[in-house]
């Protein structure tokens, strides 16, 4: 025993503590979360109802591309996507600089009246985005005392309406979110560099876009992914607020997945396929943006 | 120091947070194994999901059956269904068949479904002993795949036509007057009592086609054929069912809602003036105890020019099923023969508290079916409902029930916004045979 241990420097001692720390965690992660993923990718070539798989090769693949349904998800998907990522980062980035600002008064008030929208469950928020857009719904009631509306409108049986909502919902759930990793960006740039700006006679607007924004890139980078990874993967606002409906018009990808898995004759293997579609889209549009947005030298 | 403190009670909240996990989940899983239907003696284990309906009945039954069994115990799961279906899937996937208990209730439209889709989860009872000719025939239809019955019938769901009397009288109708009646009579009358006191006759959640499938079982369609293929397109009485419904949003006699929480709103806030729907939705309606004695039932709106049209049809309602896990098959038969198979006196325990009708026949004729209830104008409502059940033609679900229902809403959808029916039915074939893989 002491022989084995006085071979050992106190280097490779602590780097065999190290692993030491590390294996379990590792373990775990490749068990519950990378295994399961490989077995996803073989169920993934399967097809079957239920229990009954057989092997198919790529027809799955195939076959999600002549699914009408599955289309429509997908494009529901992109058209959250690019109206609803942008429009939400903007804004956080806009919120995050304003509340920067060192004359602000109730900073913390503010900061956490903005945040705390992402603290609520996904479901109840869902639930309550659907009530306010009822036709006898809150929003209804303001647009008629308003004078905007004789009758109540159904928001959520129109598609564009319907989608419209959901991306509003998306935005008051998230943009808090965002603008968290902004303002944590933000204590990374000196307010030396604005004060200077600001006696060369730079406006606010100059310095949000000569200062905040290129300082800002690689945490603009990580929110814009880690946002497009999120609405692809949508599913609460689907499946809670519109039911994916009017006629799947704001159906996402996620939900169709749910429903083939679940509320259908089950297919795992077609659900596992367009799984790992969407992985791969994650993974393309990741890997774009990191080409478009990290220009470092 | 104080950030010391800190961090201390962060870490200890956090394993006391992780532990908890921890234990809840093992808890799970021993439950999980201990309703393992492996075990023979006295003790059946039953899935099923409201406290104050199917659960209050089931322990009901085994009071029933421990008179003349003291030693039988009854082993009472709550699980939600969607619980239950995801449970079942995942027994039945993994070939873990052991984990389910001795008998399960599901839903009537998912019946079909997984008996076909997991054969080996559940038992063949068609030779158990269990009378099935008591039940309501369209009923028993549910349960029944390939000729074989696997399923005892339990809450009925047999649809009635409820009417708000006093708005009916503002425009000089009566209940009677809705009684036998066609959907373009309903549409007549419904305009009047629109013009005369603003208020919708009918109110349902849109993207659903919870009334589509009332329409057309009424008059014995179906969306699958006698083999399970798909027959929507040149289904004449699907085509008269959109019609029909179109018709209604555009007069304005039937709003749609979103869901299901406004669908009921519309009821208990009197925004409409009747609803129609399985009868369970009484239950619903007598939330609303101001408007007792206001209410009144009789039969739903029939279509019309189409053959085998009735007043008559069925949405929801739920079967037990006994799974092959289930070790002692004959306690689960004699048990299920003398209770919800087999025991007027039964029956007439549960009705007055959970309101639960049977698709029973013989208990239709039980005085606690014949009593007035008050709030519907003191009419026997539970025994018209029961004949009601007696006269639902059948219909087919299939396995593929589900898909063609959402297919079905989606065209739905768009027939209201101004589509095309023949197209959207093609459309709606060709989704349904789609995800049947062809």
């Amino acid at each position: 025993m002491d022989n084995s241990k006085k071979k050992l420097s106190l280097g490779q001692k602590q780097s065999l503590a190290g692993w030491a720390f590390l294996t379990p965690a590792v373990l775990f992660i490749a068990v519950m979360s990378f295994l399961p993923m490989i077995q996803a990718l073989f169920l993934s070539f399967k097809s079957g109802a239920g229990a009954n798989l057989s092997w198919t090769g790529v027809t799955n693949y195939v076959r999600m591309f002549q699914d009408p349904v599955f289309m429509q998800a997908l494009k529901n998907n992109f058209i959250y996507l690019i109206i609803q990522v942008p429009i939400m980062l903007i804004l956080a980035l806009i919120l995050a600089s304003l509340l920067n600002n060192k004359d602000l008064r109730f900073k913390g008030l503010f900061r956490t009246a903005i945040f705390l929208p992402c603290a609520t469950s996904l479901v109840s928020y869902a639930v309550i985005f659907r009530s306010l857009f009822a036709v006898d719904g809150l929003v209804n009631t303001i647009l008629i005392k308003l004078g905007f509306l004789s009758t109540g409108y159904n928001f959520l049986g129109h598609p564009n309406s319907a989608r419209i909502v959901i991306i509003l919902a998306l935005i008051w759930r998230w943009t808090g979110y965002n603008m968290v990793f902004y303002l944590s960006g933000l204590q990374n740039i000196e307010y030396s560099i604005y004060e200077s700006a600001k006696i060369d006679g730079a406006s606010p607007i100059q310095s949000f876009w000569g200062i905040t924004v290129p300082l800002l890139k690689p945490t603009i980078l990580l929110t814009a992914i880690m946002s497009t990874n999120g609405t692809l993967q949508l599913f609460d606002e689907s499946v809670n607020l519109t039911y994916g409906g009017p006629s799947n018009a704001t159906i996402t990808m996620s939900h169709y997945i749910y429903n083939v898995s679940f509320k259908y004759v089950p297919n795992f293997g077609y659900a596992a396929a367009m799984s790992y579609l969407i992985l791969f889209l994650v993974a393309v549009l990741a890997f774009l943006q990191m080409k478009v947005g990290d220009k470092r030298d | 120091m104080k950030k010391k403190i800190v961090s201390l009670l962060l870490a200890g909240a956090m394993v006391a947070s992780l532990t908890a996990c921890g234990n809840s989940g093992s808890g799970g899983q021993a439950s999980g194994g201990k309703d393992g239907g492996a075990k023979g003696g006295n003790e059946l284990t039953v899935w099923c999901w409201d406290p104050a309906f199917n659960i209050y009945s089931m322990n009901e039954a085994a009071k029933v059956y421990q008179k003349d069994h003291p030693d039988f115990k009854l082993n009472v799961v709550e699980t939600p269904w969607a619980d239950v279906q995801t449970k079942l899937t995942t027994a039945a996937t993994s070939g873990k068949l052991d984990t389910l208990p001795d008998i399960i209730l599901l839903q009537d439209n998912a019946f079909q479904k997984n008996v076909l889709t997991y054969p080996d989860a559940f038992k063949d009872i068609t030779a158990s002993g269990i009378d099935f000719t008591q039940f309501a025939k369209a009923k028993t239809a549910y349960s029944v795949v390939n000729g074989k019955n696997y399923g005892v019938p339990f809450d009925n769901g047999a649809v009635v036509a409820c009417y708000r009397t006093d708005i009916l009288e503002q425009a000089g109708y009566k209940v009677d007057d809705f009684k036998d009646i066609t959907w373009s009579k309903y549409q007549q009358m419904g305009e009047e009592i629109l013009a005369k006191t603003g208020k919708p006759l009918l109110s349902c959640q849109a993207g659903e086609s919870d009334l589509i499938m009332m329409m057309l079982q009424s008059a014995g369609g179906s969306l699958f054929d006698k083999d399970g293929k798909p027959s929507m397109v040149g289904n004449d009485k699907l085509k008269k069912v959109m019609e029909t419904y179109a018709s209604l949003v555009k007069s304005g006699v039937l709003i749609e809602v979103n869901d299901w929480d406004q669908y009921v709103g519309t009821l208990t806030n009197s925004t409409v003036g009747g609803t129609i729907n399985g009868c369970w939705i009484m239950a619903s309606i007598q939330t609303a105890e101001d408007q007792s004695g206001k209410w009144a039932i009789t039969n739903m709106p029939k279509l019309e020019g189409v053959d085998g049209a009735t007043n008559y049809s069925n949405n929801g309602g739920s079967s037990w099923a006994i799974t092959s896990a289930c070790k002692n098959t004959d306690l689960a038969y004699d048990f299920m023969a003398k209770t919800f198979a087999g025991s007027t006196s039964f029956y007439e325990t549960i009705l007055p508290k959970s309101g639960a009708l049977s698709t029973y026949l013989p208990a239709a004729q039980s005085k606690v079916y014949a009593e007035p209830q008050k709030f519907f104008g003191d009419a026997p409502v539970y025994a018209t409902i029961t004949d009601f059940a007696s006269k639902i033609p059948s219909n087919n679900t299939g396995v593929y029930y589900y898909e063609a229902r959402d297919a079905v809403a989606t065209a739905i959808t768009n027939v209201v916004a101004g589509a095309d029916i023949d197209a959207e039915i093609k459309t709606a074939e060709d989704t349904v045979n789609f995800a049947m893989g062809k």
